[in-house]
């Protein structure tokens, strides 16, 4: 009720995903600023830089990897099956994409359009995920972990070798561009893949991929929110706590361990697609194990089981190597800029030519120190194992205590 | 020859009759039938009832008790916790000009027995199967009873074979019968009603003698309507309850507080009636319905009040220091309107204002009274702490005054008029005394009662001989305005020196301590005063487990020396506060938390201070025998 946010009078009340007119009101203005960021430099006080064509595309990726978090986020985090095949789902999805989406070549191709390729590089991962399913979802834990690794490694292969269809390894192939067309004519209705001014703005391909992916990344997180409060939500949940216990509620262990696989895939497989299309080209060996891994790493260090979690891992795991790379260059430029004790620890911390001694080496390949790369590697490694160990809730978990300190105020329980 | 007159002609048809609470509901369903009347969380959601439905439900319960031969005058006996079912039986039962009679869920067998056989109750509605269980250990000597309603479905198989059990749902459909072979029944019978006709028996609490059941007619309740609930400027802005003001409904409805604040209330403006789920939920239940109007006994405030301290104190350390920062502006806020009449002075506003956003909002919103505009407490003597703290919070705490006998209808403090300490001033236009030899309260007006059931000698000594309500306290005039009421008649003791004492003020300082629960002042012609004091178990845990004191039971926790000590600094507290013959010079702890069942408190949570002085005899005589 109004004014009584905890008098519900009904169960939708109850369940609602925006229970406060200011958690309404909140969340609107995020979206309104994140869907102002492509204008940043023409509104005050809006930092400028995530409009630039570097920040969108960072953002971008964000956007594409938190749809493909969320489908990990369902299977590994609601429903509790930790599953590394992540990776091959995409991977089948970029490629279903593919060779729905691209012109007819060289290499297998329909050329049909987005409305179609999007929706089937769901679809067809769903079936397959339902196909692989059973023999997956017999076995539970670390099993299922190994179980699903071996999709991974049989997806390589089949990659590698699939030719006419991917493009062969370190090859690879050109994806779909974004462009909207009702059916193979020649100028897309919408077109996403070139600049052009909207609605009196110069906006730039990047900007506008961004907005896209924006889009999608918002219909992703409603059904994945909305899925959880869902009958079959709760199935996936009780099932993650104890699947035995919740066999014997009643609930079909075996038919909701395999929607949530169902499920899962369709996020991975969109995902996929969005992300090759988004870089452009691809070649096979993006779908390997530490794409898994890495979407294992975005749940674990946002927090397992929680959409917002989900999405705050990815925007972590997207932007602190950018965050890394920033800082090293900036360390560059005080090395050469002169002078005082910050240029000496800078010195330490980073080289800057190969003969010069640091941790961090920015030239990679070259001199014995660490490269950003690795030193990213090594930082969310760090990260993961500080996560499990000091906050298995992950930055959602930061977020909770945050939240409920003031929620407590001015008690503390 | 005689005029023979029709007899339908005598008859008046549906819509007159007496105003009675069971017509007002009937009305207000009319003029706004989809506004929401009940609230009762179910499967964890507050489902409401709108007034249609309830008035419908009320028709319903009506014309089952028709079909169960209620007749007029007839009793109906509701043994049951807060819930719809006790409303909407009881106004039902009004409605047939029957007499409600409400017990307390606590209640054991041999109470239920007295009371079913003192009223001669004809229908018994028996909330679920811990209540038909006391009912059946002593229904054989029960013939009045004829059959006995059941709110919960669980738990009766045992009963099924018993054709005096009827289910609530059986008894509505029972009624929808009923209603089809003869309609217009029930308005039939509210158009008969009249002004003296019995609706409810209140017993009273029992602190001595067996209770008493005081027999209140509609002319008293339409007066309590109009003096108490209605009073102008009660409340502050001068805007009494209307249908946007959320009640919750946790006290027993039995006893008169709740029945006047609740069900009469919602009867008479249309206030919502939310029930909370028990009495063990009910800061959670203020939490979530954040009620605008309050009322609460003594015991629930010091329990609040308790919770703001102890949790206070546990909270992290900034939290810690806000707090304190917040209690002294508190106090202070507190202090200065409590001297201003419950207004607001130029500097109090001041500090309001700075600690609203800091700790009041949020406070208030934790302890569920956020939305509160006006906050009532009665039915025992409160501390004048408690209500100061209140008040610096923002909470309009008001004591009022007033009992069964006279519907409650005695003194009131007013919104900016309030005194602190007294009990308010009385109702413009009410007979109120105090009898110049005695110092007793006495009342006159329509809303005194008719007498207690089936006990003339007892309603004679309830008067006096022109015809005044003896209410049985002592009180005093301050600045000839406000009341203030020095304690019981029974309960002064007259120490051997010949000093009068009031035992409750002393009592209540010290119950104003969050460690002290119980508190019984001995002295009456010994040459010394004494107490006998029940801590409060969960605060008094939690102090002792901060100082890593183990401890098993109450009573191995209330002999441990530190906890002793603690106790001691709590009454040499209470003692500088009062003269030397006033104060406690020796003190025992109670063995047990004192409980209804066993018979050391009545069902509204009073000491009855002669069973407790034959129980714990020995602690007593160990107090006076020279010992330490």
């Amino acid at each position: 009720m109004r004014g009584r946010p905890h008098l519900h009078t009904s169960y939708s009340s109850d369940q609602a995903l925006m229970p406060t007119t200011t958690k309404k009101v909140v969340l609107a203005i995020f979206l309104v600023l994140a869907a102002l960021a492509p204008i940043a430099s023409s509104i005050p006080f809006y930092p400028d830089f995530l409009g630039h064509n570097d920040w969108m595309k960072i953002l971008s990726h964000v956007a594409v990897f938190g749809i493909g978090a969320l489908g990990i986020n369902l299977l590994t985090g609601v429903a509790g099956q930790v599953s590394l095949g992540h990776a091959f789902f995409m991977g089948l999805g970029a490629y279903v994409a593919v060779v729905f989406g691209s012109p007819p070549g060289d290499l297998w191709g329909l050329g049909l359009p987005m409305w179609i390729w999007l929706p089937m590089a769901g679809i067809i991962p769903a079936i397959v995920g339902l196909l692989v399913g059973p023999a997956a979802v017999r076995v539970r834990g670390l099993y299922l972990a190994f179980a699903t690794l071996g999709l991974v490694f049989i997806g390589e292969w089949a990659w590698r070798n699939l030719k006419f269809v991917t493009g062969g390894a370190f090859a690879g192939r050109r994806f779909p561009d974004f462009q909207w067309r009702v059916w193979k004519e020649e100028t897309p209705v919408v077109d996403f893949a070139s600049d052009g001014v909207w609605l009196g703005f110069e906006i730039s391909e990047e900007a506008k991929v961004y907005l896209l992916m924006l889009g999608f990344l918002v219909v992703a997180t409603l059904v994945a929110k909305n899925l959880q409060r869902t009958r079959t939500g709760r199935a996936f949940q009780a099932i993650r706590d104890r699947d035995i216990a919740a066999e014997i509620m009643g609930v079909d262990e075996f038919r909701y361990k395999l929607t949530a696989f169902g499920i899962s895939s369709a996020y991975a497989g969109v995902a996929g697609a969005l992300f090759a299309s988004f870089v452009g080209r691809q070649i096979p060996e993006t779908w390997d194990l530490f794409l898994s891994v890495e979407f294992i790493a975005i749940i674990l260090i946002g927090g397992a089981g929680t959409v917002s979690g989900a999405l705050m891992g990815t925007a972590f795991v997207i932007v602190l190597p950018r965050l890394v790379q920033d800082f090293t260059e900036w360390l560059s430029g005080i090395i050469e800029s002169g002078e005082g004790t910050l240029a000496k620890v800078a010195d330490v911390v980073v080289a800057i030519s190969p003969d010069d001694g640091g941790v961090i080496n920015t030239i990679p390949g070259v001199g014995p120190g660490l490269s950003v790369f690795q030193l990213n590697q090594i930082l969310f490694g760090l990260l993961i194992i500080l996560f499990m160990i000091f906050e298995p809730l992950g930055l959602y978990g930061i977020w909770l205590r945050i939240r409920n300190y003031w929620k407590g105020w001015p008690f503390t329980y | 020859m005689t005029v023979v007159v029709e007899r339908s002609q005598d008859l008046p048809t549906a819509g007159q009759g007496t105003r009675t609470v069971a017509s007002l509901v009937r009305d207000r369903a009319l003029r706004t039938p989809d506004m929401v009347a009940l609230r009762e969380k179910d499967y964890g959601i507050w489902q409401e009832i709108t007034w249609g439905e309830y008035w419908e439900q009320v028709l319903l319960a009506a014309h089952g008790l028709l079909a169960l031969g209620v007749d007029v005058g007839d009793r109906v006996s509701i043994h049951s916790e807060d819930r719809p079912e006790w409303v909407i039986l009881d106004i039902a039962t009004v409605a047939v000009r029957g007499v409600t009679v409400g017990l307390y869920p606590t209640n054991p067998a041999a109470e239920v027995q007295y009371l079913l056989a003192d009223s001669g109750s004809r229908v018994h509605l028996a909330e679920d199967q811990e209540q038909a269980d006391k009912l059946m250990e002593v229904i054989h000597t029960l013939p009045n009873v004829e059959r006995v309603i059941h709110a919960e479905p669980r738990g009766f198989r045992a009963y099924r074979e018993d054709p005096r059990f009827i289910f609530w749902e059986a008894f509505l459909e029972l009624g929808r019968r009923h209603r089809q072979e003869n309609p217009q029944a029930v308005e039939k019978r509210m158009a008969e009603a009249r002004p003296d006709d019995v609706m409810t028996l209140v017993y009273t609490s029992g602190t001595t003698g067996p209770p008493k059941g005081a027999m209140l007619d509609n002319a008293n309740v339409e007066y309590c309507f109009d003096e108490l609930i209605n009073a102008d400027s009660r409340m502050p802005g001068n805007r009494g309850p209307h249908s946007s003001d959320e009640i919750l409904t946790y006290l027993p409805l039995c006893h008169v507080a709740e029945r006047i604040f609740s069900t009469w209330t919602s009867a008479a403006t249309g206030t919502t009636l939310n029930f909370a789920e028990s009495i063990e939920t009910v800061q959670e239940n203020l939490r979530e319905v954040q009620p605008t109007l309050f009322f609460a006994v003594p015991r629930i405030w010091e329990k609040l009040h308790a919770a703001v301290l102890i949790k206070g104190q546990d909270a992290t350390w900034f939290k810690r220091v806000i707090m304190l920062i917040g209690s002294a502006l508190a106090s202070s806020v507190g202090r200065q309107r409590a001297r201003n009449g419950g207004r607001h002075t130029l500097a109090s506003g001041v500090l309001f204002a700075i600690g609203y956003p800091l700790v009041f909002r949020a406070l208030r919103e934790r302890i569920g009274l956020r939305r509160c505009r006006w906050a009532g407490s009665g039915a025992a003597p409160i501390a004048p702490e408690v209500i100061e703290f209140f008040h610096g919070l923002g909470v309009n705490l008001y004591e009022l005054y007033g009992m069964t006998e006279n519907a409650a209808v005695a003194t009131n403090n007013f919104h900016g008029r309030m005194k602190l300490g007294t009990v308010g001033e009385p109702y413009p236009g009410i007979g109120l005394r105090i009898a110049p030899d005695t110092g007793e309260i006495q009342t006159k007006h329509a809303g005194v009662f008719r007498g207690y059931w089936n006990k003339p000698e007892q309603t004679a000594e309830a008067f006096t001989e022109d015809g005044w309500l003896r209410t049985g306290d002592v009180g005093e005039w301050v600045d000839g305005t406000h009341v203030k009421i020095v304690d019981r008649i029974k309960h002064i003791i007259i120490t051997s020196g010949g000093k009068n004492i009031s035992p409750s003020e002393i009592e209540n300082s010290l119950k104003t301590s969050p460690f002290v629960k119980e508190a019984m002042v001995i002295g009456d012609g010994k040459n010394y005063l004494t107490a006998l004091i029940g801590i409060e178990l969960d605060t008094v845990g939690d102090w002792a487990t901060r100082r890593n004191l183990p401890y098993t039971t109450y009573r191995d926790l209330g002999e441990k020396p530190e906890v002793l000590k603690l106790v001691q600094d709590v009454i040499n507290e209470t003692n500088s506060k009062f003269a030397r013959v006033e104060n406690i010079r020796k003190f025992r702890m109670l063995p047990k938390e004192l409980d209804h069942e066993d018979g050391e408190l009545t069902a509204t949570q009073k000491l009855k201070r002669e069973s407790m002085e034959e129980m714990f005899e020995p602690l007593i005589a160990d107090m006076y025998s020279g010992r330490k």
